[in-house]
């Protein structure tokens, strides 16, 4: 070592000083980060740091009105899950339920009230203070009732006193303008239970205790009226008992969630659902399950519907209509229901009364595992009171377009995604001079309003809600905010109430806020059911702490059918638009749980929940049966044209097989042209391209009445798939049992034994 | 054709005294920081001592850390919880008058942690409290200390000596503590 020059002394140097930084920096870098520990400055008395605390709420993501429990810590909401004590779900949720966390937090909340300052549509808007936007309401609205001009009040369905307050406060300002407006609303099922049970509400399907259960179309499962509590009783009907497990018929021309955990699938001719369910009640009373008094009167309406003509009708086999009523009247009970595309076609209320009327044949009306009727709700009418068809829409589009409406105020309702083109809507809000829109998010609607108050998510607001259908009887809950406001926003219901103040309404609304007008209201069902508690305040903290009230009063009342009814039985033939030279091809648009009616695609989780069927994820595609693409040489994720009569979209092929050769279907959902950068320009619309066709007698829009066609685009974009291959390249995933021929030829090589084998 | 290694090496040889200074530079450097600069005993926006609080006037860990036998979290004191003594004791000593300043403008007090386990460390002051386990197991002898110092090595090592100790049930399942 004698021999270090001084360039070789500085170079040791110069690596001893670099290796001790490194060193140095290196111990540096794995220790812990600063963190704070940050007290209170004066502890909240509600809750402690780290300690859970569970509110009892409502569900406000669809109209089923689930009980939630929600899980919050440091006054942030954190878990959302079902009300045990809640009769509807059980403690149970779903998905979209389960993500109304991400309504609360999603960054894309109206954060306070604004004004349009360029074009309708244009999206721009600038701040403004509630007084401001407030005052600005008043005024017009106040000029407009007193110079006798048209005001209209377009409101999502909602129930209970927020109901009760909407109409006080249109009556206040002298106008019947009320509506309630939902995609989803089964107007065709109010006006078949009108029509055959002389019934304004809708029953209760009591799914649970059925033994077989007939569903028409209906994706209960999914999203028909109360899915959790569906889903929860068909779980109890196959497994939860000691009979046998319950069978379930899917009668539907694409398979929904609930074809596939069916028993059995049955392809029908779109719209020839009713006429199958004449046929089975022909069969009914040729079997001899029916003895009423009016026997002659049925077997003459019902002279027909013979199994052969119905077959021809329906392209369901006789003999398996023959099956199915037998299988149905023989069964301890035997359920029908009807829904979906069901409750869509042009012959909808037809349908539905033939379905209910096979409940009413085999005799399971106002009994368990059958249809129980419901009382009225306890506070407001029955939900479809107010409820606007497609008619109604088109008439208010038409007077605004007539200059007949001076102010329209929209409540958290989308009719300028959900309404089709045709329709004229989004157009024919332009001539309206004054558009107040009161929602959580820059939807399609509330980008068309001059005003936009921004009101509370669900979770912040104080609310109550009487679910309908009701489970045969009532059933009320109290929905509290479990956050305090994370925004400068407002509760609907005191917005309605500071507005009413300011018009001088004060004698039919003179609450302040929208918790003491529940409270007052809530007396009332307090002295009516004489409960355990001895005041009011034990009864309310007991509502509140329990999530739910109900009543043990069910009803016992039996059904007549008129003579008149009997003999007008008949279900017409389906009407489409579009030639079927032209447009080969029925549309079937249909709904999710995570979409809903396309409410759910501003939420990540639901984009990013797969499809049940498909697995897909994020997009739009349309979906047809194998035979159908080979004969267009279409491939899986082949981009094609979708036209109808009334416009036309793209959206790449999906090869399905569970699906007739005539129809393709489309999801609900997607294809927003606004509402937040989780949903805005993902996938397309098929609601915008259907016929303006309305169901006879109950006015709705008969969304699958529309007839396309299809053309290759030369263009492929494949859909996010998050399941591998649909086929089963040989691995034996998907196995058979049982011996039924007629179901289309099983095969048994299953290596398991079964516990029973039971030949049908 | 031969290649000789002793003349290789020869030629290696400032090369590698290079990288072997360079080495030892480093260990010296990491010493030196884990040493002096350990950061274990951070500076508080205020100087409060544990030894004052919970050794010279014996007041129990608990009176103050409320949350530790119900909450996941031991809970640092409110400021109000502070000035419930000090409104009247100490009034007059500077830091006291810091403390105040906080109170009266409503502001929390920013300390910083000195025992803080990674996230993915499930702990749960409440099950240990209740089980009679003292504070000072992990968090050192604090009823000594003027600035808390964090003494105890608080590694998983420590975690599972005193589970197999306690035999507690579980108690050296992966899914106990990370979870």
């Amino acid at each position: 070592m004698s021999n270090v020059d001084r360039r070789q002394f500085l170079k040791l140097v110069g690596a001893g000083g670099v290796g001790a930084g490194a060193g140095f920096m290196l111990a540096e870098s794995i220790k812990h980060p600063v963190e704070y520990l940050i007290p209170y400055p004066i502890p909240p008395e509600e809750f402690s740091p780290g300690i859970a605390t569970w509110y009892n709420s409502v569900c406000g993501m669809c109209p089923a009105g689930c009980g939630i429990s929600v899980r919050t810590r440091e006054g942030r909401a954190k878990k959302i899950e079902g009300n045990p004590l809640h009769p509807v779900n059980q403690g149970r949720l779903c998905a979209l339920g389960q993500a109304g966390l991400q309504t609360l937090y999603n960054p894309d909340r109206l954060t306070g009230p604004m004004l349009q300052s360029g074009e309708r549509g244009s999206e721009e808007f600038i701040q403004t203070t509630w007084e401001e936007s407030l005052a600005t309401v008043a005024h017009r609205l106040a000029a407009a009732r007193d110079g006798g001009k048209n005001i209209y009040l377009l409101s999502e369905g909602v129930r209970g006193h927020l109901a009760m307050l909407l109409e006080r406060f249109m009556d206040g300002l002298g106008s019947e303008h009320l509506m309630h407006y939902d995609f989803a609303h089964p107007h065709a099922l109010y006006a078949a239970n009108q029509r055959l049970f002389g019934e304004h509400t809708l029953p209760y399907y009591d799914i649970r205790n059925t033994r077989y259960l007939l569903s028409f179309g209906a994706d209960y499962l999914s999203n028909w009226l109360s899915p959790v509590h569906h889903s929860l009783g068909f779980g109890h009907s196959r497994q939860g008992t000691d009979l046998d497990r319950g069978r379930f018929v899917q009668i539907e021309a694409k398979m929904s969630l609930s074809g596939a955990a069916a028993d059995e699938w049955i392809p029908a001719r779109p719209g020839s659902e009713g006429i199958l369910a004449l046929g089975l009640a022909h069969q009914i009373l040729a079997g001899g399950a029916y003895t009423g008094s009016d026997f002659d009167d049925w077997n003459a309406a019902l002279a027909g519907y013979s199994a052969e003509s119905v077959a021809e009708r329906t392209g369901v086999a006789a003999k398996t209509i023959v099956r199915l009523a037998s299988e149905f009247m023989k069964a301890e009970p035997g359920l029908a229901i009807g829904g979906g595309a069901v409750d869509n076609h042009s012959n909808a209320v037809d349908t539905l009364v033939a379905v209910n009327l096979l409940n009413y044949l085999v005799g399971n009306i106002g009994k368990p595992g059958g249809i129980v009727f419901n009382s009225d709700p306890v506070v407001g009418g029955p939900a479809n009171n107010r409820q606007a068809n497609f008619i109604a829409m088109q008439q208010l589009a038409e007077q605004a377009r007539h200059g007949a409406i001076d102010v329209l105020i929209v409540n958290n309702t989308n009719p300028v995604f959900t309404l089709p083109h045709a329709s004229g809507f989004r157009e024919a809000l332009a001539s309206i001079p004054m558009i107040v829109s009161l929602s959580s998010f820059m939807d399609e609607t509330t980008t068309m309003a001059d005003v936009v108050l921004p009101s509370h998510s669900y979770l912040e607001s104080w609310g109550d809600d009487m679910p309908q259908p009701g489970l045969g009887f009532p059933v009320a809950a109290i929905s509290q905010p479990v956050v305090s406001p994370l925004y400068n926003t407002r509760a609907t219901g005191d917005i309605i109430l500071d507005l009413a103040g300011k018009l001088g309404m004060k004698d039919s609304m003179p609450w302040d806020s929208m918790e003491a007008c529940l409270k007052d209201g809530w007396r009332q069902i307090y002295e009516r059911s004489s409960p355990d508690a001895s005041d009011f305040d034990t009864f309310w903290r007991d509502v509140l702490v329990s999530g739910v009230w109900g009543e043990d009063i069910h009803r016992q009342d039996t059904v007549v059918v008129d003579k008149s009814v009997i003999d007008n039985i008949d279900v017409a033939e389906p009407e489409f638009s579009g030639d079927s030279e032209q447009y080969p091809f029925f549309l079937h648009p249909y709904m999710s749980t995570a979409m809903y009616d396309g409410r759910g695609a501003n939420l990540p989780w639901m984009q990013e929940l797969p499809d049940p069927m498909t697995s897909i994820v994020y997009g739009s595609w349309v979906e047809m049966n194998p035979a159908t693409a080979q004969q267009l040489g279409l491939r899986d994720g082949d981009l094609v044209s979708i036209s109808s009569e009334y416009g036309s979209l793209e959206a790449p092929v999906v090869i399905f097989p569970a699906i007739m050769p005539e129809v393709i279907a489309m999801p609900i959902g997607q294809g927003h042209s606004a509402f937040g950068r989780y949903a805005r320009d993902r996938g397309t619309n098929p609601l915008q391209i259907l016929a303006p066709l309305t169901a006879t007698t109950s006015g709705s829009l008969a969304t699958h009445a529309t007839r396309v066609s299809l053309a290759a685009t030369g263009r492929r974009a494949a859909p996010v798939q998050t399941g591998g291959d649909t086929r089963q390249l040989g691995r034996n995933i998907v196995q058979f049992t049982g011996d039924d021929s007629s179901a289309g030829g099983h095969s048994a090589n299953l290596n398991s034994i079964p516990i029973v084998v039971k030949t049908t | 054709m031969s290649v000789s290694i002793v003349h290789t090496l020869r030629v290696l040889r400032p090369a590698a005294m290079i990288a072997l200074v360079a080495l030892t530079g480093l260990v010296v450097g990491f010493y030196v920081n884990a040493t002096f600069f350990p950061g274990t005993s951070p500076e508080q926006p205020i100087n409060f001592s544990h030894r004052i609080h919970a050794g010279e006037n014996q007041i129990p860990c608990m009176y103050c850390h409320v949350q530790a036998r119900r909450s996941i979290s031991a809970g640092v004191p409110s400021v109000n919880k502070c000035m419930g003594c000090h409104a009247e004791v100490a009034t007059d000593s500077p830091q006291i008058r810091l403390l105040a300043s906080y109170f009266e403008t409503k502001e929390p007090i920013p300390w910083i942690k000195v025992h803080d386990l990674p996230d993915f460390v499930h702990f749960t002051h409440k099950r240990h409290v209740q089980a009679d386990i003292e504070c000072q197991t992990c968090h050192g002898p604090v009823e000594t200390m003027d600035v808390v110092s964090r003494e105890a090595p608080v590694k998983m090592g420590l975690c599972l000596d005193c589970h197999r100790k306690n035999e507690v049930e579980h108690g050296t399942d992966c899914w106990t503590c990370h979870k």
